[in-house]
């Protein structure tokens, strides 16, 4: 039998105590436990590792609202028929009717004891915002083609997101960029979460189905039929609305009063020039 | 019973299979994530693509393992950080000292010495390399078998016993500084 040498033989002490050691391997290693007594020592340090590790039981125990949140995910159909929505129009759209409600901002704060509980889905976006900021959220489709990130989305999410593009002219310089996005799981099903930037600093907009969620808590603002909620978290600038089946959550950092996150969508000077600051227009 | 795409009976225990996992996938989850927030969303996915990936596999033997590797692939694929762990090999090559006092007998004291070293324990695996934190778990706590933790994390079952060894070697070299070992050593 071929002589082991101890030195060599770390690596088949965790495996023989496992039981992971077979055949003639086996058999060679225990015959050399016989004549070793340093060996004999590390098979019986693993074992009281062992031992300890069993006594101790789980690390981790998973938290009750995680149980309960895979009891939902587990019970919903697996195949899940999508809901279409055309999310261009709409987003375009409502992202220009939320620059009167960020406008609005400073003279709708909720006056004292009005305030009301956060939005599920504000405090989310506001989340998954700051955890983006901190690295901890890669995006998942890096682009800045409004195109190709809305095509990744395509059967990822349960409706059709088509990201806006401004159509920004020749001439004039875009104010912002379209950095990606990644799923987020909410509610045992995805939300859009699409990363914008601008000034070097990032705008997120979250989007998933109103059937997971509707926007409450904050000052209200409505323009026409319309109900945006405003707050402040973790001192980001949320914004929050639903419309056609969809529900948003726009968040930003921006100095001021983050109107212009909404440039997103509206950024061209003309349209700038036609929303100066001070009252919002009449809701169309 | 099947645990296979079908009636209501095998998606009821499809469910009840996949919820049992619940613990041990979120100690997972922690391993490599290491923040609960970013845990639960790893969980939270993996149930979501079992769900939707469940038909493709044939779950009738190890529903526990598929779970695993698919928390394991978002996680690889999707969610970690490019940083890599750097393995301290100086730190391995240290190799172990005794820790044969864990198993001394003993009454009240060595009792609360015990706590004490769970405690330890935890703070030993939390603060391994990632890589060498997975192995650890998942035959540790999870006993999956080397072959079992090879397919969760996609390499050699030869990597997986080093690893293991070089994981538990940290680990007892860690134990082996509790403030109490120069006391336990005393008394033999």
């Amino acid at each position: 039998m071929r002589t082991m040498d101890c030195d060599s033989l770390d690596l088949l002490v965790s495996a023989y105590v496992d039981d992971e050691l077979v055949g003639e391997e086996r058999e060679a290693f225990e015959a050399h436990l016989r004549q070793c007594r340093r060996c004999r020592g590390a098979v019986d340090e693993v074992q009281a590792l062992l031992a300890l590790m069993r006594e101790a039981g789980p690390l981790h125990r998973a938290p009750p609202g995680l149980r309960e949140m895979a009891g939902r995910v587990l019970a919903r159909p697996p195949s899940p028929s999508a809901r279409r929505w055309p999310l261009a129009v709409a987003a375009a759209l409502l992202l220009g009717v939320a620059v009167s409600a960020w406008r609005q901002w400073p003279a709708r704060r909720p006056a004292a004891g009005a305030t009301t509980e956060s939005s599920e889905f504000a405090s989310l976006g506001a989340d998954t915002h700051l955890r983006h900021v901190r690295g901890q959220l890669p995006l998942e489709v890096r682009s800045e083609r409004a195109a190709e990130v809305a095509g990744w989305f395509a059967g990822r999410v349960p409706f059709n997101l088509t990201l806006p593009d401004y159509p920004i002219g020749s001439e004039e310089r875009k104010p912002y960029a379209l950095v990606g996005g990644r799923l987020v799981a909410f509610h045992g099903d995805y939300a859009a979460y699409v990363v914008y930037r601008m000034e070097h600093r990032p705008i997120s907009l979250l989007v998933a189905s109103a059937s997971a969620v509707l926007p409450r808590g904050g000052s209200t603002v409505t323009s026409g039929a319309l109900t945006f909620h405003l707050e402040t978290l973790a001192g980001l600038k949320v914004i929050s609305w639903t419309h056609r089946g969809l529900t948003y959550a726009l968040v930003s950092d921006l100095p001021e009063d983050g109107a212009r996150s909404c440039l997103v969508c509206h950024g061209s000077d003309q349209e700038r020039r036609l929303r100066p600051a001070g009252p919002p227009p009449p809701a169309s | 019973m099947s645990l296979q795409a079908g009636g209501p009976k095998a998606e009821a225990a499809f469910r009840e299979a996949s919820l049992a996992c619940l613990d041990g996938l979120f100690g997972f989850a922690m391993v490599l994530a290491r923040e609960p927030a970013a845990a639960e969303d790893l969980v939270q996915e993996t149930y979501l693509r079992a769900l939707s990936a469940r038909h493709k596999a044939d779950l009738s033997e190890n529903l526990r393992g598929w779970l695993f590797t698919i928390l394991h692939n978002v996680w690889r694929n999707e969610v970690r950080r490019p940083r890599l762990e750097r393995l301290d090999e100086a730190d391995v090559s240290r190799g172990p000292r005794s820790v044969v006092w864990l198993v001394s007998p003993g009454g009240p004291h060595e009792e609360l010495e015990r706590v004490r070293l769970r405690e330890t324990l935890r703070q030993a695996v939390d603060e391994l390399p990632s890589r060498l934190r997975e192995v650890v778990i998942l035959r540790g706590f999870e006993g999956f078998s080397y072959q079992e933790i090879a397919s969760i994390l996609g390499c050699p079952t030869g990597t997986v016993m080093s690893r293991l060894a070089r994981g538990r070697a940290l680990i007892r070299r860690r134990l082996a500084d509790h403030p109490s070992r120069a006391s336990c050593e005393a008394g033999r």
